[in-house]
């Protein structure tokens, strides 16, 4: 797996806004200075369509879209894809908005525009660890379980051979 | 403080209310230029480093065909970024036209002018508030109307954004010009939740305000009836809760008082 100039390795990232020239900017910027595979979205009922079928890592909304909006459309996110790290944009004006959506949707953090491409990285980059985690987590989780059930299994064996 | 319906604001009120408006208009300002500052200095950032990253590959004598795949790579992307500069700086540019329309100084007279103008940029300016709302401009064939242009800007203003204020995401504001005879008639309509039966006959009173309820509203609409009665124009609202509310301006072709100097000053075609 290659890895990406900040030295974490590279996943695939979402971007959602309404305004072209948002989702074209940090496109450029992702495609010029990191290997993240970037999905960008003007519509964010296409967005979660190819959700779907497709899994990522993080994905960044604005908050004020004229079809859904970003705390609407991240809490559908969540539901097909609870291991990917959720990011708010939103415009400055929408501060109140935005921690009450951080609260209400459980997201992982919110970024003001206009943003600093550093910044973004870092929670982008920040975003697909924590989702890779999170997976890794899930994946130990099932393997204990499935180690308990076998453990279970046996000692009832056991029981029943001794018995 | 309340006075009878159609009572004259004072001064300090009208004052108050150009305030209001102004503080409007800067929020809108604001908002709107941000999303496209926002890609433009991300943008700027982008192309710095694309251009650092250039200047080491070209740094070396020899550019070996990795580098030049690197190089092709970099002015591809660069270039994609120009465009969605080009897309912020038109937006920008279009945001400071509609303002200067908007803004020109108050002439001592009235001149002819083309309303949708002010509509327009009163659309533009609030795009913000009307971002999660449908707008249907169903705007007719005007005349162009003797007025003063800042002033009326004003009254379209007060009543987009209160209707916007009104209004929750997935309902429509429609703004709805005709000609009638020697007036043009105005209709600003949202499918908000309205006013109450009992706040309708007061909402044009200086000073009237519904805590809770449409802000802005009570100086806003107070110097709307004073501009419009200026203009010897009228105003009538309709409004059912729940459903929405919908303004009606009716304006006079020609400012009355100062028809005759506009009839030298302005051959009107």
């Amino acid at each position: 797996m290659t890895r990406n100039e900040r030295g974490s390795e590279p996943g695939a990232v979402m971007v959602v806004d309404d305004e072209a020239m948002v989702v074209g900017a940090i496109q450029g910027f992702l495609e010029l200075e990191t290997d993240h595979r970037v999905l960008p979205f003007t519509s964010p009922k296409a967005a979660l369509e190819r959700l779907r079928d497709d899994p990522v890592q993080t994905i960044i909304a604005d908050l004020m879209m004229p079809e859904m909006d970003g705390v609407e459309f991240l809490t559908q996110a969540r539901e097909l894809r609870p291991e990917a790290t959720r990011i708010l944009l939103t415009g400055y004006a929408d501060k109140e908005n935005a921690i009450r959506a951080i609260n209400e949707a459980g997201l992982y953090q919110y970024i003001e525009k206009p943003w600093d491409n550093d910044a973004l990285a870092v929670a982008i980059r920040n975003g697909v660890e924590r989702s890779r985690l999170f997976r890794d987590l899930n994946e130990r989780i099932r393997q204990l379980e499935e180690a308990h059930e076998e453990l279970t299994g046996l000692r009832e064996r056991w029981i029943h051979a001794f018995l | 403080m309340s006075v009878p319906v159609g009572g004259e604001a004072t001064a300090r009120e009208i004052t108050q209310a150009r305030l209001a408006t102004l503080g409007t208009l800067v929020a809108g300002i604001a908002h709107e230029l941000n999303t496209p500052m926002g890609a433009l200095s991300s943008n700027h950032q982008t192309i710095e480093r694309a251009l650092l990253k250039l200047g080491e590959i070209l740094e070396d004598e020899v550019v070996t065909p990795d580098e030049l795949d690197e190089v092709r790579r970099v002015v591809r992307a660069t270039e994609s970024v120009l465009r969605t500069n080009r897309i912020a700086v038109d937006r920008m540019k279009n945001l400071v036209k509609n303002l200067r329309n908007f803004g020109r100084p108050t002439a001592s007279m009235a001149r002819p002018v083309d309303l949708h103008e002010g509509l327009e940029g009163t659309l533009v300016l609030l795009g913000h508030a009307l971002k999660e709302i449908e707008v249907v401009r169903d705007f007719g064939d005007l005349p162009r109307v003797v007025c003063h242009p800042n002033r009326l800007n004003q009254v379209f203003m007060n009543l987009v954004h209160n209707a916007a204020q009104a209004t929750p995401a997935g309902g429509s504001l429609t703004i709805r010009t005709r000609t009638e005879g020697d007036r043009v008639r105005i209709r600003v309509l949202d499918t908000g939740r309205g006013i109450a039966p009992d706040d309708i006959g007061k909402i044009f009173e200086p000073g009237f305000t519904t805590k809770g309820g449409r802000i802005g509203m009570g100086l806003g609409l107070a110097i709307v009836l004073q501009i419009v009665h200026q203009h010897g124009g009228e105003i009538s609202v309709e409004s059912k809760l729940g459903q929405g509310t919908t303004f009606d301006v009716l304006l006079p072709l020609r400012h009355p008082g100062e028809s005759a100097e506009e009839e030298v000053s302005h051959a009107t075609p």
